[in-house]
């Protein structure tokens, strides 16, 4: 079963994985700009999705984990057992999962930055 | 068409405590890059559920936040800080292994056949990813507990 070959895979694996790092951490510090649990009080994180520029960073963050971290899935399973439907039956799966957690974070993120919370 | 092989120790294969002995850190570091990717998967999917909630208002983002602010869920949290520290320290060790960074020359295969590519370098870098994420656990919780 092959989509892509799976040297490209691993080259957006890694380049998903260095992307993750780098808005995580951005994603982190933005905790660290007042104190810890004033950060997470409803009004500021409602502030911090309505910055229209760490909203569009949340959403670049939510796809770039959601590829690696389902890709890494599929790797592991794939490490495990082998054989065409089984592959077939994993890389679907990841992919459809993929897409629903992005679906669902990007919800969250498009209403609550629109103010419709 | 010639019937695959498979990986027949599956999961069994991951816990063989046998298996650590004979093949050391690096064995060690491979199944923690797994261990620490799949709770780091389901942190993440458990991320992304808990802060949907702040649709639902400030009183179920706020009964929600309480979940992780306990002694509990900061633990929780630490470990988690843990797991992705070791995961990108040791992932950034694999980036540039497969780059050929710090796999040493080729040499010929004499008896005991070590290969070059475990080499202490290597091996320095896991123990150097396991102490910076405990520190980074450590950070973590002086900044919850704090």
């Amino acid at each position: 079963m092959m989509l892509m070959r799976e040297s490209i895979v691993m080259k957006i694996h890694y380049g998903t994985a260095i992307g993750a790092v780098f808005l995580t951490v951005i994603h982190i510090l933005m905790r660290m700009t007042q104190d810890f649990h004033e950060s997470l009080e409803y009004e500021n994180v409602i502030a911090n999705y309505e910055m229209i520029g760490y909203a569009i960073m949340l959403e670049l963050l939510l796809i770039l984990i959601s590829v690696h971290g389902f890709n890494g899935l599929r790797i592991i399973l794939l490490e495990m057992k082998q054989g065409p439907s089984y592959e077939k039956a994993v890389t679907y799966g990841c992919i459809a999962s993929m897409a629903i957690l992005i679906a669902y974070g990007s919800r969250t993120i498009i209403m609550t930055s629109m103010g419709m919370t | 068409m010639e019937k695959e092989n498979k990986a027949k120790e599956g999961i069994k294969g991951w816990i063989n405590p046998a298996k650590y002995g004979k093949f050391g850190i690096e064995r060690f570091a491979w199944i923690l890059m797994r261990i620490t990717g799949l709770g780091l998967l389901a942190y993440f999917i458990g991320h992304i559920y808990e802060t949907s909630h702040i649709l639902d208002g400030k009183a179920v983002w706020d009964a929600s936040l309480e979940l992780t602010q306990t002694t509990e869920g900061h633990i929780f949290l630490a470990l988690v800080i843990g797991m992705c520290v070791f995961h990108t320290g040791n992932g950034i060790r694999l980036m540039l292994g497969q780059m050929g960074y710090g796999l040493g020359k080729p040499g010929r295969p004499d008896y005991p056949y070590k290969p070059q590519s475990l080499n202490m370098k290597g091996k320095a870098c896991i123990y150097a990813t396991i102490g910076l994420a405990a520190l980074a656990m450590w950070y973590g919780m002086a900044v919850m507990f704090g």
